[in-house]
């Protein structure tokens, strides 16, 4: 079977898988202490370390880049791009160094690892499903003021995994399934996903359900009468909103499970806020069966929270009427990672070009 | 029978006064005086437009022969006030003294009870108001937003989505007090709530900037977004509030927020326009979205209200994407000066008791 070594760095740490096929082989972490981190300026300017230690692993695990098929990075937030499996070029690299991305994060490098593998064996790289994918229809586009877009920044990679996962259950192509997917991590991203397209989504740091690390949607004029208030700095609000924001902001813990915890032994302010994020991810899901036209032949549940049955529960309570509702939890990015490659390399869909 | 009362109902919006004389419930008249920009814009605070839109009131009811004697009873739009439960309030002292000073914020409606209340006491006749935006029946959970600093609030269009809920309620031969309802009040802004067995459970905050973009406001933005323009230094506090409320949405986009004008530029081939509104019915299509999870899918009807609901496009195009939530009524306009009409003739028959405004 094919041989695909998989590449995700995290902001302390570097995934790296070793898959034959669709079966796993290994999976390692290569730590880093916070300090370490700190001592770069740039994310770029991590990459030589994080290569040499990938390097070391890699000999350690007796895998030679010759004896592999396809290396594949996690994708970063790259300009606005089409869902799909895309192969790493000169265009992309140069727009990774150049700084020509929509946000600077530890994950736009993870093509860059996958490159310099991949170019000792003469083989090609390949990234998946960035989170810059971007397959709104223009009425999406629109936010209430000119100055503002809404954007397309999605958790594509386990949002569209967790589509094809359902489309083989049900023994159709994805193209003719109506979905709704919600990933809910961290972050928490609801799309309707429409022949196989995210037509929609709320952008987890932009707007949407509250979730464990960020606020979600807020009234625009009480948001901006806060900033304008000179109680907060610029970064204190942004930080209210993504990092300390949600669940954090009233609980002090971005733990579902602490949360499901204290709801359980009896805390009244836990369950409270527990059933407001449960409501407010119930109402986004509703939103988008709208977009569907109520058309919908499932709903998924994603993402790490989606483990968490006690949630799981609650949100189906509020919106089986509908649809059936699947649950696919985890995150299972290398997975997905490697899938994408698959199917390209199975020519079961066209590689895309950057 | 009851006695056919003479009641003088007073609706003061940001750019009209709308007042109606009833005997019993027949309109004897109803006019809308409307105020230019520039008559408006002489005035610092609405609590100072008072006697310039009293006297334009006292013109009228002599222009149209009313013995200001005969008249039975005052009732006005209830303005921004503490939360308080649904319907019909006496106007007292307390509640003027808010008023004037927008202790709550400054709204047009803040004007119905400070004129009912004045010429009330000249006439000595009782004066009332009745469902003022700030109703407040909402369940705790909706009430978090997820920023502990940025509670949700219920304020909205509760005098006329209160009026349009019974409405349909009789239509369906139902009391609202057994039915789920979604009301979608479509004006210069846009609230939706969610009419749980009586209660609007949920409705997001038109005034706040809540939901979704209407004819003058832009609704809930990406909030990382707002906050860098905010921080720009680009626009001083009033210019991106302007944005946001008065000069957001359909006016941002298209420079007017007249549906007719905007009916007008897509049938002539605007694309911009038609996208626009399409967006904007998009949204609010979403919001309704929203609610029928709010309402775990039981809903008996949505109804949509409201000046913007003689707009077919818009209808249309909303109708399309929610037509599988519930059967939707379209009751246009709003039927705010009967509301008023009719919540004080419920009080002077006793059919209801008014509630006291206290702390």
């Amino acid at each position: 079977m094919e041989k695909i070594l998989a590449i995700n760095p995290g902001s302390t740490s570097t995934k790296i898988a070793l898959y034959d096929g669709e079966e796993e082989v290994w999976t390692e972490k290569i730590s880093y202490k916070k300090d370490k981190i700190n001592e770069f300026d740039s994310i770029i300017d991590q990459l030589d370390m994080r290569k040499s230690d990938i390097d070391a692993l890699l000999k350690e695990k007796n895998v030679l880049p010759q004896d592999l098929d396809a290396v594949v990075g996690r994708g970063g937030p790259f300009k606005p791009l089409e869902s799909g499996t895309y192969i790493v070029n000169d265009s992309l690299i140069n727009d990774i160094k150049g700084g020509n991305v929509q946000a600077e994060h530890i994950s736009n490098i993870g093509a860059l690892l996958a490159n310099d593998i991949a170019q000792k064996a003469g083989i090609s790289s390949y990234f998946v499903d960035p989170v810059s994918v971007d397959e709104f229809e223009p009425v999406a586009r629109i936010s209430g003021i000119p100055e503002i877009e809404r954007k397309s920044l999605v958790h594509a990679l386990n949002v569209k995994a967790t589509a094809y996962k359902e489309a083989k259950r049900v023994s159709k192509p994805l193209d003719e399934l109506n979905l709704i997917v919600a990933h809910l991590g961290g972050g928490i991203s609801i799309c309707p996903v429409k022949s196989g397209k995210i037509v929609d989504t709320n952008n987890a740091n932009e707007g949407g359900p509250f979730s464990p690390e960020r606020a979600g949607s807020l009234p625009s004029s009480s948001l901006a009468k806060l900033c304008f208030s000179g109680k907060f700095s610029y970064k204190e609000i942004k930080k209210r909103i993504v990092g300390n924001g949600g669940l954090s902001a009233y609980l002090g813990t971005n733990n579902m499970q602490e949360v499901v915890k204290r709801v359980k032994s009896g805390d009244n302010k836990a369950a409270l806020i527990f059933d407001a994020m449960v409501y407010q991810i119930a109402k986004e899901i509703g939103a988008m069966a709208t977009v569907l036209f109520g058309k919908i032949d499932s709903i998924l549940l994603t993402g790490g929270m989606a483990a968490e049955e006690f949630l799981v529960n609650a949100i189906k309570e509020r919106i089986s009427f509908l649809a059936p509702v699947v649950v696919y939890p985890g995150e299972n990015e290398m997975e997905s990672l490697v899938m994408g490659v698959l199917r390209v390399l199975r020519k079961e869909e066209n590689v895309k070009e950057y | 029978m009851s006695k056919d009362y003479i009641v003088l109902a007073i609706n003061p919006g940001s750019t009209s006064t709308k007042i109606a004389i009833f005997n019993g419930k027949h309109a004897v008249f109803t006019k809308t005086i409307s105020h230019s920009a520039e008559e408006i814009a002489q005035f610092n605070k609405i609590a100072d437009q008072y006697h310039f839109r009293a006297e334009l009131i006292e013109n009228l009811l002599k222009e149209e022969e009313i013995e200001l004697k005969s008249i039975d009873v005052i009732v006005g739009r209830g303005g921004l006030l503490r939360p308080i439960p649904s319907g019909t309030y006496k106007v007292n002292e307390k509640m003027i003294e808010e008023l004037r000073q927008a202790k709550y914020g400054e709204h047009a409606s803040n004007l119905g009870a400070i004129i009912a209340s004045d010429l009330g006491k000249r006439l000595g006749i009782p004066s009332y108001i009745v469902d003022p935006v700030v109703v407040d029946e909402m369940e705790p959970l909706a009430r978090i937003s997820g920023m502990p600093e940025i509670p949700r609030k219920s304020i909205f269009h509760a005098l006329n989505q209160k009026a349009v809920a019974r409405k349909a309620a009789r239509e369906l031969g139902k009391k609202y007090e057994e039915i789920n309802l979604i009301v979608i009040h479509l004006g210069g802004g846009v609230s939706i709530g969610a009419h749980k067995k009586g209660r609007v459970v949920d409705v997001n905050n038109a005034l706040n900037g809540d939901g979704p973009f209407s004819p003058e406001r832009s609704g809930s933005l990406p909030a990382g977004q707002l906050v860098q323009m905010c921080f720009s230094g680009n626009y001083s506090e009033k210019e991106n509030l302007k944005k946001l409320k008065g000069n957001g949405g359909l006016n941002a986009y298209l420079g007017t927020a007249d549906g007719t004008e905007i009916e007008k530029m897509i049938n002539s081939g605007d694309k911009k326009a038609e996208l626009i509104y399409n967006a904007m019915a998009y949204q609010i299509a979403k919001e309704i979205g929203s609610l029928g999870a709010a309402l775990s899918g039981q809903i008996d009807g949505i109804i949509l209200t409201g000046g913007l609901a003689y707009s077919n496009i818009l209808i249309e195009r909303i109708s399309g994407y929610i037509k599988s939530i519930g059967r939707i009524f379209v009751y246009p306009g709003e039927n705010e000066i009967e509301a008023l009409r009719d919540a004080a003739i419920r009080v002077l028959d006793k059919k209801e008791i008014p509630g006291e405004y206290k702390n």
